[in-house]
């Protein structure tokens, strides 16, 4: 069973902080299985590959609209968080799910791959490019951590993101632009339209119950 | 290697072809204990960290910050305690 935790709207810093506790906790097996929740306030964050040359607007433009960047250890490159932004931790023990970083990795893009269909968006992957695409578009950014074989940092799909927040970095370095689900599909969206079909959709591939727990019991 | 050496190789992670090291985390001749931090690798945007396989002295880096790496790959060399 994996513990999922929903922490509403969090601090990026506090939220990291949540994690390496709850990474340390499950490495000496005091907890098990979580998966957290959560949406940002508009931040960037650099993986162990990351380089400030991508952020494409000057420092002074980032301090104006309250944008920090973090320096962390997940792998990958650079990559923008804020709200209308559903992101998601897992914190296993992937000794118990294949001992397989490829598997794993995997295992988070067909999630949203199928989280993103039950929306009507055909997303898919581009090989070489962890993530999840719609054409040559970013829809959803992935970056892990693994140490002991347990899990931390996770994935971040745009659901309703500020359009132009999305313009402020190339993601991942790369030359191509982001786009969220609100401006694929028709109608009102929110974080729970794809959150529910997504953690439907880890539950079938980990084979396991991905169950609500009490946000106060796990902060 | 002298045979008081332990090589300390790239672990299997699985369906990987392969991975860069991208930041050792002790120096060579620092002491380290069986299970401590040794290096990062990053393979598909996520970061892995390799331990220590046992108590000892890191004696020589065989795989630099940038190298590429595949399973088995020498990384290092300790010297055992």
């Amino acid at each position: 069973m994996i513990a999922h935790v929903d922490l509403g709207t969090a601090d990026y810093a506090e939220t990291l902080a949540l994690q390496r506790r709850l990474h340390a906790k499950r490495c000496a097996d005091e907890i098990g299985d979580v998966l957290l929740s959560v949406e940002h306030p508009p931040v960037l964050t650099l993986g162990r590959s990351g380089s400030r040359e991508h952020v494409l607007v000057p420092p002074a433009t980032l301090r104006a609209h309250g944008i920090e960047i973090h320096e962390i250890e997940r792998g990958g490159n650079i990559t923008y968080h804020g709200p209308g932004q559903l992101v998601m931790y897992p914190i296993l023990d992937l000794r118990d799910y294949g001992k397989d970083v490829h598997r794993f990795v995997w295992t988070l893009e067909e999630a949203i791959l199928r989280a993103l269909e039950s929306c009507g968006i055909d997303a898919i992957r581009r090989t070489g490019y962890p993530g999840v695409w719609v054409g040559e578009r970013k829809i959803a950014s992935l970056g892990v951590y693994v140490k002991r074989w347990v899990s931390y940092h996770g994935i971040a799909v745009n659901v309703a993101a500020n359009p132009e927040h999305l313009k402020l970095i190339r993601p991942c370095g790369l030359p191509v632009e982001m786009v969220s689900v609100n401006e694929l599909r028709p109608g009102p969206i929110d974080l729970d339209t794809v959150r529910a079909p997504l953690i439907s959709a880890l539950s079938a591939l980990w084979k396991t119950e991905i169950e609500p727990a009490d946000r106060e019991e796990w902060i | 290697m002298a045979t008081n050496d332990v090589p300390v190789t790239m672990p299997d992670l699985g369906d990987v072809s392969e991975a860069r090291v991208v930041q050792w985390l002790c120096s060579v001749g620092a002491r380290v204990s069986e299970g401590d931090d040794l290096l990062e690798v990053e393979t598909e945007k996520t970061t892995f960290v390799i331990p220590s396989p046992e108590d000892g002295t890191l004696r020589r880096v065989a795989a630099p910050e940038g190298t590429r790496v595949q399973e088995g790959t020498l990384l290092a060399e300790l010297e055992r305690a």
